[in-house]
């Protein structure tokens, strides 16, 4: 198969996206929450992991 | 996460009283109401297919063993076929992408905890891991940052395919999973 490329960032949002959704339809029953908390998770993971990014970048050099 | 559960009990086994004296029509609008969001039709038919019969054992864990060799076998012979197709199409993304990442694809009998630990892992997509053994034709690539998160994609493709056997398990036992 082709290799795939990515950037970090692209990285983090593809893996974020993906989990969110998967977390979405299996944790909730309604669709309205499915794309509350999908939502919710996605832009926590995508937040944290800017932070957590930021927060190591002092011992990265 | 797992919060709601489609296939409620008909008896026992979960802390509730058996609803033996109870028809099952009117069993469901209870279970409805105990859990206070409308079932959708997928749910609803769990709840109705696992109705009439004690939860068992054997049968759950035969539907978590399903769940776990092929992502999403398991909530389909529940009947929950929304949350089948998504187990299916979320691990079997990420594991497309993570051996299109060329990350690593652990084997058995690695040498170190975090080997044995990653095969474990790996292991969790059931049949799906020789689907990446066989994707991955140049092998794996972890000199670069695209191999090591590819490595991390089969991983948690593998952990998330556990927690839904767990939940088919949970789910075929007539718990709230």
């Amino acid at each position: 198969m082709v290799p795939l490329h990515f950037s970090h960032f692209q990285s983090l949002l593809l893996f974020a996206l993906i989990i969110s959704l998967a977390f979405g339809t299996l944790g909730r029953r309604k669709p309205i929450e499915r794309v509350k908390y999908a939502a919710w998770s996605l832009a926590m993971f995508v937040l944290v992991g800017i932070a957590l990014g930021w927060l190591m970048y002092p011992f990265s050099r | 996460m797992f919060e709601e559960n489609a296939a409620n009990p008909a008896e026992g086994e979960t802390g509730g009283e058996p609803r033996t004296d109870q028809p099952a029509e009117s069993a469901a609008k209870v279970d409805a109401g105990v859990f206070g969001s409308e079932l959708s039709e997928a749910d609803a038919a769990a709840a109705e297919h696992n109705r009439g019969e004690a939860p068992s054992a054997a049968r759950a864990v035969a539907v978590a063993l399903a769940g776990w060799l092929l992502p999403g076998l398991g909530h389909a012979l529940l009947k929950m076929w929304g949350r089948a197709l998504a187990i299916f199409l979320t691990v079997g993304f990420l594991v497309y992408l993570g051996a299109g990442m060329r990350g690593n694809v652990f084997e058995p009998g690695g040498e170190d905890a975090f080997a044995r630990l990653g095969y474990i892992a790996d292991a969790g997509t059931g049949s799906f891991y020789f689907v990446a053994r066989a994707l991955e034709v140049a092998g794996s690539d972890v000199s670069h940052a695209d191999g090591d998160y590819g490595t991390r994609f089969l991983a948690t493709a593998g952990v998330l395919n556990l927690l839904a056997a767990l939940h088919a398990y949970e789910a075929a036992r007539g718990r709230k999973a």
